[in-house]
């Protein structure tokens, strides 16, 4: 069977269930492609062959005996590597971990494997999900397949471009400070950081534990919510797990966004920063076209978006600052240099600082709380600017606060980053719709309807076909 | 690279830190010196942090 690169997760299922396709077939397909490719993408840390095509013959055995687990039986999926799998290297993309080995499943592998998900490997990731791109590390930077020059985003980067190449149909990413949505940002397909509390982070290794978000990573907005379903839900072994009911995700997916209110949130983009003029277009295309499907529009205001990237980007260094002490002071030489220089900004912190932080951060939550009273969901941008090259210094540091993406990680909103064109050099361009807190199938409604509508989901990275 | 960044790197433990790291940590804390000028420190007394504990354990 041809055509299965860029196969969704929603129609694979069908096939399946429908013994139209076989896991098996899907899963060698989807492995010879890898094998092929990658070495221009460099999306993969390891391949686990075995494991996949061993779990693809148990879900057609299994389907074959008439038991179909659900929409994630036989769909192949991949980890970022700072995700545990019991008895494979979880490296964070860094020597410091080279030889270290999972005793257990992370939380979401074991209810990705459960739902019958064919794991396929683990991905490259920016050094323990805040250095990056980094050539000196021992594997390369994942590339960006709109144009293997180009920063693919991160820190989720081998999440965002395995998904860009056809390597796969679903992935999960982390998210501290923007790292699933970056990569969904300029990689051109769809990310959505979940609510704080979601998703269990149990097993995920930690960058900032009051920040760190777990979430799907897949090309089209009705797969992410077919992958959030699988892995939401209470965990007491988190402690910041939220004992909260988990609704259908796909329920409102087909409702449209008539009399939805949407809130748009101007000023992140427009006057605190400015973003790029073809990203900015794209941002306001969107707006009018969610007006004319019957939307109601209004324009929302917040505290400035510095005031939420310079709170979170505190507390980040302390709290990652905390982790990697002791590893900081024994062996600093053991990291690549952008995670080092990043890492190290939280020894200047004092406890002080910290915890001034801390406690603005209820007020910057409460603030978005109010502006939020009267919509469903927002709309603002994600990244300011389409992808830069991977060897350009100063515009990959520009791009850690050329975003509007902390915002969410500081008020723990979920917030959805969708395909939203394209710029002149090819680059694809993005939008993010922002919910209240628990409110992800809001998100995903208004996600769709775009989706539907504007139909960018259907492009392809130029020479990489089917 | 100043005596000074070296011992203040010393003073926080951090004494293997080599010349490259040195000025690595350097631009990391003029950096976050940036972000902590925005940081308000008049917040009110009473303004909570985001940080929650909980006892642990069995009513007695």
């Amino acid at each position: 069977m041809s055509g299965l690169a860029y196969l969704g997760v929603a129609e694979a299922a069908q096939l399946i269930r429908a013994k139209k396709l076989s896991p098996l077939e899907y899963a060698k397909a989807l492995l010879g492609r890898i094998e092929r490719l990658d070495a221009h993408y460099n999306t993969f840390i390891m391949t686990t062959a075995e494991i996949a095509l061993d779990a693809a013959r148990e879900a057609e055995a299994e389907i074959a005996r008439g038991h179909w687990r659900g929409p994630f039986h036989g769909i192949p999926f991949a980890l970022k590597d700072i995700i545990d799998v019991g008895g494979l290297p979880t490296t964070g993309h860094s020597k410091i971990l080279a030889d270290h080995t999972a005793a257990t499943d992370a939380l979401v592998s074991s209810r990705l494997k459960a739902a019958g998900g064919v794991f396929l490997g683990k991905l490259a990731t920016h050094e323990f999900a805040i250095g990056g791109p980094s050539f000196d590390l021992p594997w390369p930077p994942a590339r960006n397949p709109w144009n293997r020059d180009y920063f693919p985003g991160g820190s989720s980067s081998g999440s965002g471009a395995g998904l860009a190449a056809g390597f796969f149909p679903a992935t999960l990413g982390t998210d501290t400070g923007g790292s699933i949505r970056n990569p969904a940002s300029q990689c051109g397909i769809t990310g959505m950081k979940p609510t704080y509390g979601r998703v269990s982070r149990r097993g995920v290794f930690p960058l900032a534990f009051s920040l760190d978000h777990v979430g799907p990573m897949t090309r089209s907005v009705r797969d992410n919510a077919l992958m959030l379903q699988v892995i939401a839900g209470h965990d007491p072994a988190d402690p910041a797990s939220a004992d909260e009911p988990v609704p259908d995700f796909c329920d409102d997916l087909d409702r449209g966004v008539k009399g939805v209110k949407i809130g748009v949130i101007r000023h992140f983009y427009a006057k605190d920063m400015e973003a790029h003029p073809e990203q900015l277009a794209a941002i306001e295309g969107a707006v009018s076209l969610l007006a004319a499907h019957g939307a109601e529009i209004r324009e929302i205001h917040l505290p400035p978006l510095q005031d939420f990237s310079a709170c979170g980007q505190i507390i980040l260094a302390a709290e990652a600052y905390a982790v990697h002490e002791q590893w900081l002071k024994q062996r600093p030489q053991d990291y690549g240099a952008r995670a080092r220089e990043r890492l190290l900004a939280g020894s200047s912190l004092t406890a002080a600082d910290y915890l001034q932080a801390v406690r603005w951060r209820l007020k910057l939550r409460d603030a978005a709380a109010t502006a939020f009273e009267k919509i469903d969901v927002a709309i603002t941008a994600s990244s300011l600017d389409p992808a830069c090259r991977i060897d350009d210094d100063e515009a990959l540091l520009a791009t850690y606060s050329r975003q509007a993406r902390m915002p969410w990680n500081v008020t723990g909103q979920p917030a959805l980053v969708i395909p939203a064109g394209f710029a002149g050099s090819g680059l694809p361009l993005s939008l993010q719709i922002v919910g209240h807190p628990f409110g992800e199938a809001a998100v995903y409604r208004v996600g769709a309807t775009y989706e539907d509508a504007a139909g960018w989901t259907k492009s392809r990275p130029p020479g990489l076909d089917d | 690279m100043s005596p000074e960044l070296r011992h203040k790197a010393e003073a926080l433990g951090l004494d293997r830190l080599s010349d490259e790291h040195l000025s690595q940590l350097e631009r990391a804390t003029r950096m976050m010196g940036a972000q902590l000028k925005r940081l308000p420190r008049d917040l009110p007394p009473t303004q909570e942090p985001s940080l929650i504990f909980r006892a642990k354990g069995g009513h007695k």
